[in-house]
């Protein structure tokens, strides 16, 4: 059993990143990203691609993340450009659109980046290896966690950081009331593609350290990446219900892990590994349903 | 932060869907100055223009055809966004001017960053927020207590009071106001309006003002202009205010309203 547990608290905060970007775009910037099925096996890619080639383990996973954040400011440009006027703002068929052209140029991009469908990483050095010696403490499954934990403790700070400052405040506020930030001076077409960059980036570094951890690349890794955030952001603001940016970004933090142990136990309890996808889309329809259906019931 | 501006539009025409059945002309070549500090009140039935006015000098689009001037400078081809930072607006839904999941302190340190570009700096700042609480007592709302509750625990009238607040706090080269108290109650109406002519008239803000109200139109502001399919059909000044009743507004409006009328039917035959 604790060999389970550890597994999906690891899963949890490897996947954790992955979360935090899809809440900064779907929570934050009112933008139902699908970039984030591109963004992940992106970073995977780079980063594997990077390391069988002799660079440094921190080299490719920098460079996986920058990859990201390229990605979503690819799909805020293309948002750009498909959105008929500034005042559609609660359109959100361009908005799909954007991500879901970025999403499907991503797959020929990582097939080209990684050469061939799967890279397997035996035999060389990666990223917590590196840790590791740094650290100079043996990389244990619990020892890796820890490693996680600390690491997502100091994302978490960071984006709270910067969702504060001026530039974070008009990125929240892009998605709150764009007509009320615009009318405020601020160039919301700017705050969106730098909010997707930052949020896919953070995807990217999920798939970049996965890749890193089960040892491969591989080109279908991100497919069900969006729905499996959902899912985390949803968990986690209603086991941890929060009022203030902060607390939700750790919240959602949490929401990761519990998906992940969820899984963890379903694949225990014997649910086919293959019937997930459509378990995890089930619980989110039903998580995204519930206040909608609440509304009608009480209107009866 | 930025003085008040003159504002003028010159031959400012703007003609919607052109070229189509649909084509409608919401501005005929519009001429218009109102001198910095000035505060002018903008009354016309619906379709008359005038918020196809405010919005044109404010950019939510492009006029098609002449020009919009603020402080003696072409802002005609300036993105919405850059011209936003000139000038403050309050809108009539309580709720367009305000981020509702966002705090007090943050709404407003929003609306002090107008005229800045804004960076890594944090946003709500000691210096601002002492700033917000001398600025929110004025409000009398007991509103500088609360800075860290969300916007949306709000009534409607608080809300607007704040967006007047946001509109106003980095002082704009102009104010837009666009029928913002036609959307709350007669009474709390009746304290926006008051807190408006506060904040104007202290601040000596160039405010255009439009409203559905033409006793509201009549007792506030220097100046008081009619619109009526895309012109402007009436302009009084202060002095010539004063001894105008809403009844000669409704006759007035009766008047022009009555010639376009016989314009139209003259055209049928």
């Amino acid at each position: 059993m604790s060999t389970v547990i550890t597994s999906a608290l690891g899963q949890g905060l490897l996947y954790s990143f992955m979360v935090l970007g899809v809440f900064i775009t779907f929570r934050v910037l009112d933008f139902p990203d699908l970039t984030v099925d591109g963004s992940l096996p992106l970073g995977a890619a780079v980063t594997a691609t990077l390391i069988v080639h002799g660079q440094s383990p921190w080299l490719a996973t920098l460079v996986g993340v920058a990859g990201g954040i390229g990605a979503g400011m690819v799909t805020g440009v293309l948002h750009i450009l498909l959105k008929t006027g500034q005042s559609d703002t609660n359109n959100y068929g361009p908005k799909l659109l954007a991500g879901i052209l970025t999403m499907t140029g991503l797959y020929t991009v990582n097939l080209r980046v990684m050469g061939r469908s799967n890279i397997p990483l035996l035999g060389v050095q990666v990223v917590f290896d590196k840790i590791g010696h740094l650290l100079s403490i043996l990389i244990t499954p619990w020892t890796l966690v820890a490693v996680l934990a600390v690491l997502a403790i100091i994302v978490t700070f960071l984006l709270d950081w910067f969702l504060h400052t001026e530039f974070g405040l008009c990125m929240q506020a892009t998605g709150d009331n764009e007509q009320m930030i615009r009318a405020l001076g601020t160039n919301t077409d700017l705050t969106r593609v730098i909010g997707l960059g930052v949020a896919n980036g953070l995807v990217a570094l999920s798939g970049a350290l996965v890749a890193q951890q089960q040892g491969f690349a591989d080109v279908g890794m991100g497919i069900g990446t969006i729905v499996a955030g959902l899912a985390g952001v949803i968990i986690g603001e209603v086991v941890f219900g929060a009022k203030t940016i902060t607390w939700l970004l750790f919240s959602v933090i949490g929401g990761s892990i519990i998906y992940r142990l969820l899984i963890a136990v379903s694949l225990r309890v014997g649910v086919n590994p293959t019937d997930l996808k459509l378990l995890t889309a089930v619980l989110v329809v039903v998580a995204l349903s519930v206040p909608t259906v609440r509304r009608k019931v009480v209107r009866v | 932060m930025s003085a008040p501006a003159t504002l003028e539009l010159r031959a400012a025409r703007k003609v919607f869907f052109p070229n189509t059945v649909n084509e409608v002309v919401a501005l005929r070549e519009i001429d218009l100055e109102v001198p910095a500090g000035q505060f002018v009140t903008v009354i016309g039935s619906n379709g008359s223009g005038k918020s196809t006015m405010l919005n044109a000098i404010a950019g939510t689009f492009r006029l098609s055809s002449g020009h919009v001037l603020l402080g003696g400078r072409d802002i005609s081809k300036r993105p919405e966004h850059v011209r936003s930072r000139l000038i403050g607006r309050v809108f009539q839904d309580p709720r367009a001017g305000t981020a509702p999941s966002m705090t007090i302190e943050e709404n407003l340190a929003l609306a002090l960053m107008r005229s800045t570009r804004s960076g890594l700096r944090r946003g709500v700042s000691n210096r601002r927020r002492e700033l917000m609480r001398v600025q929110l007592s004025r409000l009398g709302m007991g509103l500088e207590d609360r800075l860290r509750a969300q916007v949306l625990k709000l009534s409607g009238g608080q809300r607007q009071a704040m967006s007047l607040l946001m509109a106003t706090i980095a002082e704009p080269g102009l104010l837009l106001l666009d029928e913002h108290t036609a959307a709350l109650d007669p009474k709390v109406a009746g304290t926006i309006m008051d807190l408006t002519e506060a904040i104007v008239s202290e601040r000596a803000l160039t405010t255009l003002m439009v409203t559905h109200n033409m006793e509201i139109a009549l007792r506030h502001g220097d100046r008081l202009i009619m619109m009526h399919a895309g012109r402007v059909v009436l302009d009084l000044d202060r002095e010539e205010k004063r001894g105008v009743t809403v009844a000669d507004l409704v006759a007035k409006f009766h008047e022009v309203a009555g010639e376009a009328l016989a314009v139209d039917r003259m055209l049928l035959d």
